[in-house]
C-alpha cells in the first residue's frame, strides 16, 4: 500500500518506509545510538529529497531520544546544568546549521555537500570504531584488562577562563569548551539530521573527564532539545519536515528499537561496536561511491527555488 | 483511496457507455454523433450551409475527471480524454482518414538544470541553466507519430510533440551559454522529465472507437506536480490542421494532505512545533507502552 508523501512530494510503500523505520530503530536499540545517521542516507537512497530527509529525520530524533532520556533522568544520570551549557552552545549550532542548509540549497550544492559530510563523519567514526573494537576483542583474546579513565589527570581544557562548577559531574571548568561542543553537535543534527550522540560522547569523556555514568544521559538530555530546535528551524524556515514520513519512521522506529534493546542484551560489546563499526563503513561507502564514479546522468533538474 | 476509487468508477462508467452506443454508431453514425453530443450550435451560424458532405469537421472533447485529487493513498491517475468529429466524413474507425493528437500539459513553472562537473575527483554540481518556465507535466498522445501526419513547423507552432514543448530561458541563464550548451541543456530536460514519466509520447495512444468518436487514455504518475491542468485535443486530415478544442483539469490535494501541505507553508513555526509535539508524544507513549509490557 502505497502513501503521499505531501511535502516529499512523492508516493511511497508504506510497509517500505515502516520497515526502514523498524530496522533503524532496532539497530539503535541494539547499539545504544540515534540512528539519525542511518535513516538520513536512506531515505535519500528511497528518493527523498536530500533537505526533507534531514528535515524529517530531525523531528524522528525527538521521538527516538525523549524516552532514553526520560529514563536516564529518572535514574539521576543527567547533569542538568553542564546540559544546559551544552545545549545554549546547541542552540546557536543549529541556528547556523539550518542557515547554510538554506544557502546551500539554492546554491543546487546542499546534496553534495551532505553527501561529503556523511562520507568524512561515517568515514571517520567508522574506522575509529573498527579499529578500536578489533583492539579490544584482541585484547580480551590475551586476557588483558581494558584500557581505564584517569579522573584525576588534566588537560589543556582546564586552563580556559569562565569556569563554571558542575556539581552532578564532580567538574569545575571553563563553560566555553562544552559551549563549543554544543553549538558543534548542533551544528550537525542541523545540517545533517544527526543526533551527534557519536561526537558528544567521546568529547565528554575525554575532552572534559565528565563521569562516564552522566554522560550518556547528559548528551541523551541535549539531544532532546536541540533536535526539537533543528525541527522546528527546518519546519519553519524551509518547510523540510514531512510529518506523514516523520509519523510513520518514528511508528517503525520505536517498535523496532525494543527489539534492538532486547537484542543487543545477549551480544558482547566489542562484538556489537564492531558490528555498528562495519554497517557505519558500508553506508560511508555507498555515499562516497556515488561520489566519486561518473555519474551516468550528469544533468539534473531542481525547482527553481532561487529564481522566486 | 475513496476518492481514486470513485475516480476509476467514473471513468469504467465512462467507458462502459463509450462501449454500448459504439454499435449503434457503426450502423447509423450520424444519428448517434448528433444523439450523444449536444445539439449544435450549426444551424444558428450563419455563413456555412449545415449538413453539407463538404461541411467543416470540427472536434470537441471532454475528460473524464475534471478534478483529481491527491489524497493520502494517491499514487498517480489515469484521465481519459475522449471526444468526437462534427461532420465527419470518415468511412469507419478503421479508416484512418482523420488523425488525432491529445495534449494534456502541466502548468509552466521555473526549472532549474544542474550539470555535473568532476572537480577535485568529485561529481559536484558545476553549472546550472534556468528557464522561465516549463511544463511540469507533458504527455501527448496521437493516432500515430506525429511526424508522419505534420510537417515540424506546423508541430512547433501548436507546442505539439516532446521535441515542441515550450522552454523559456531564463535572460541571465540565456546569455551566458552557447547555443550548443543551450540544446543540451533542453535536451536534459526532456531526457530527465521522460525518465522520471513526466513528458511522454504515446504514438498509438488515440483510438477511435467511431465513425467520429474517439478516445485516448493517459496516466499522471504521482510525482505530477499539483495544479491546473489543460488537455488540448487536434484534428488533422492529410497534413492540415482542421480543429482544435481545449479543456482543463485540475489536481489537487485533499483531505489531510492538502491540510499538512498549507499547514506546513503558512504556518511553518507552528507546524514544527506540531512535529515536536508529535514526536514527543510518540516516544513517550511508546515507552510506557513497552516498559508495562516489560514488568
Amino acid at each position: 500500500m502505497n502513501i503521499y508523501l505531501p511535502i516529499a512530494e512523492m508516493s511511497e510503500s508504506v510497509l517500505v518506509l515502516l520497515g526502514m523505520g523498524a530496522a533503524v530503530g532496532f539497530l539503535s536499540g541494539l547499539f545504544g545510538v540515534g540512528g539519525g545517521f542511518l535513516i538520513t542516507p536512506l531515505l535519500i537512497f528511497t528518493g527523498v529529497p536530500a533537505p526533507v530527509a534531514v528535515g524529517t529525520s530531525t523531528a524522528q530524533l525527538v521521538a527516538s531520544s525523549i524516552s532514553g532520556a526520560l529514563a536516564q533522568y529518572n535514574r539521576n544520570n543527567v547533569d542538568i546544568k553542564l546540559g544546559s551549557v551544552l545545549l545554549g552552545g546547541g542552540l546557536v549550532g543549529t541556528l547556523i546549521g539550518v542557515e547554510i542548509v538554506r544557502i546551500l540549497r539554492q546554491a543546487g550544492q546542499f546534496d553534495v555537500f551532505l553527501a561529503l559530510c556523511y562520507v568524512l563523519f561515517l568515514g571517520v567514526i567508522g574506522t575509529l570504531m573498527f579499529i578500536e573494537s578489533v583492539q579490544t576483542v584482541w585484547k580480551s583474546r590475551l586476557g588483558a584488562a581494558p584500557l581505564s579513565r584517569r579522573p584525576g589527570a588534566h588537560n589543556w581544557v582546564h586552563g580556559l577562563p569562565l569556569k563554571m562548577r558542575f556539581h552532578r559531574s564532580k567538574l569545575y571548568i571553563s563553560a566555553i569548551p562544552p559551549l563549543l561542543i554544543g553549538a558543534f553537535v548542533g551544528f550537525l543534527a542541523a545540517i545533517m539530521g544527526v543526533g551527534g550522540g557519536f561526537v558528544m560522547v567521546p568529547a565528554l569523556i575525554y575532552l572534559l573527564r565528565v563521569p562516564t555514568n552522566v554522560v550518556v544521559g547528559t548528551s541523551l538530555f541535549q539531544t532532546v532539545f536541540v533536535a526539537a530546535a533543528a525541527t522546528i528551524l527546518h519546519a519553519g524556515t524551509i518547510s523540510s519536515v514531512d510529518l506523514v514520513l516523520a509519523a510513520i519512521l518514528m511508528v517503525g522506529g520505536v517498535i523496532g528499537a525494543q527489539f534492538g534493546a532486547s537484542a543487543g542484551s545477549q551480544l558482547k560489546g566489542e562484538q556489537l561496536r564492531l558490528l555498528l563499526a562495519g554497517i557505519v563503513l558500508l553506508v560511508c561507502l555507498r555515499l562516497g561511491w556515488d561520489l566519486v564514479v561518473t555519474p551516468a546522468e550528469l544533468y539534473s533538474l531542481a525547482r527553481a527555488a532561487g529564481a522566486s | 483511496m475513496m476518492m481514486r476509487r470513485a475516480a476509476l468508477v467514473l471513468m469504467t462508467l465512462w467507458i462502459v457507455a463509450a462501449g454500448a452506443a459504439e454499435p449503434v454508431n457503426a450502423g447509423e453514425g450520424a444519428v448517434v454523433a448528433q444523439a450523444t453530443k449536444k445539439p449544435k450550435p450549426r444551424p444558428a451560424a450563419p455563413q456555412p450551409p449545415p449538413l453539407q458532405p463538404t461541411a467543416q469537421e470540427r472536434v470537441e472533447a471532454d475528460v473524464s475527471t475534471r478534478t483529481i485529487a491527491i489524497t493520502s493513498g494517491y499514487s498517480g491517475a489515469e484521465i481519459l480524454v475522449f471526444g468526437a468529429i462534427e461532420n465527419s466524413r470518415q468511412p469507419s474507425a478503421e479508416s484512418g482518414f482523420y488523425d488525432v493528437a491529445v495534449v494534456i500539459e502541466g502548468a509552466p513553472e521555473p526549472l532549474m538544470v544542474r550539470k555535473k562537473g568532476r572537480v577535485a575527483g568529485l561529481w559536484v554540481n558545476t553549472s546550472t541553466f534556468n528557464f522561465n518556465a516549463v511544463p511540469s507535466y507533458y504527455a501527448v498522445a496521437s493516432t500515430r507519430p506525429l511526424e508522419e501526419f505534420a510537417d515540424a513547423a506546423l508541430l512547433e507552432e501548436n507546442a505539439l510533440g516532446l521535441e515542441a514543448v515550450r522552454m523559456s530561458a531564463a535572460a541571465d541563464s540565456a546569455v551566458r551559454v552557447s547555443s550548443e550548451d543551450l540544446v543540451a541543456f533542453k535536451d536534459a530536460v526532456r531526457r530527465l522529465k521522460q525518465s522520471a514519466d513526466l513528458f511522454k509520447r504515446a504514438d498509438y495512444g488515440v483510438i477511435f472507437t467511431g465513425r467520429s468518436l474517439f478516445r485516448a487514455t493517459i496516466s499522471l504518475p504521482a510525482t505530477v506536480p499539483v495544479g491546473p491542468l489543460t488537455a488540448r485535443v487536434f484534428l488533422f486530415h492529410e497534413g492540415q490542421l482542421l480543429s482544435k478544442y481545449q479543456a482543463r483539469v485540475v489536481l489537487e490535494r485533499e483531505g489531510i494532505e492538502r491540510w499538512l501541505y498549507a499547514f506546513a507553508f503558512e504556518r511553518p513555526f507552528l507546524y514544527g512545533i506540531v512535529a515536536v509535539l508529535l514526536a514527543l508524544i510518540t516516544g513517550l507513549a511508546a515507552s510506557a507502552v513497552f516498559r508495562r509490557r516489560g514488568t
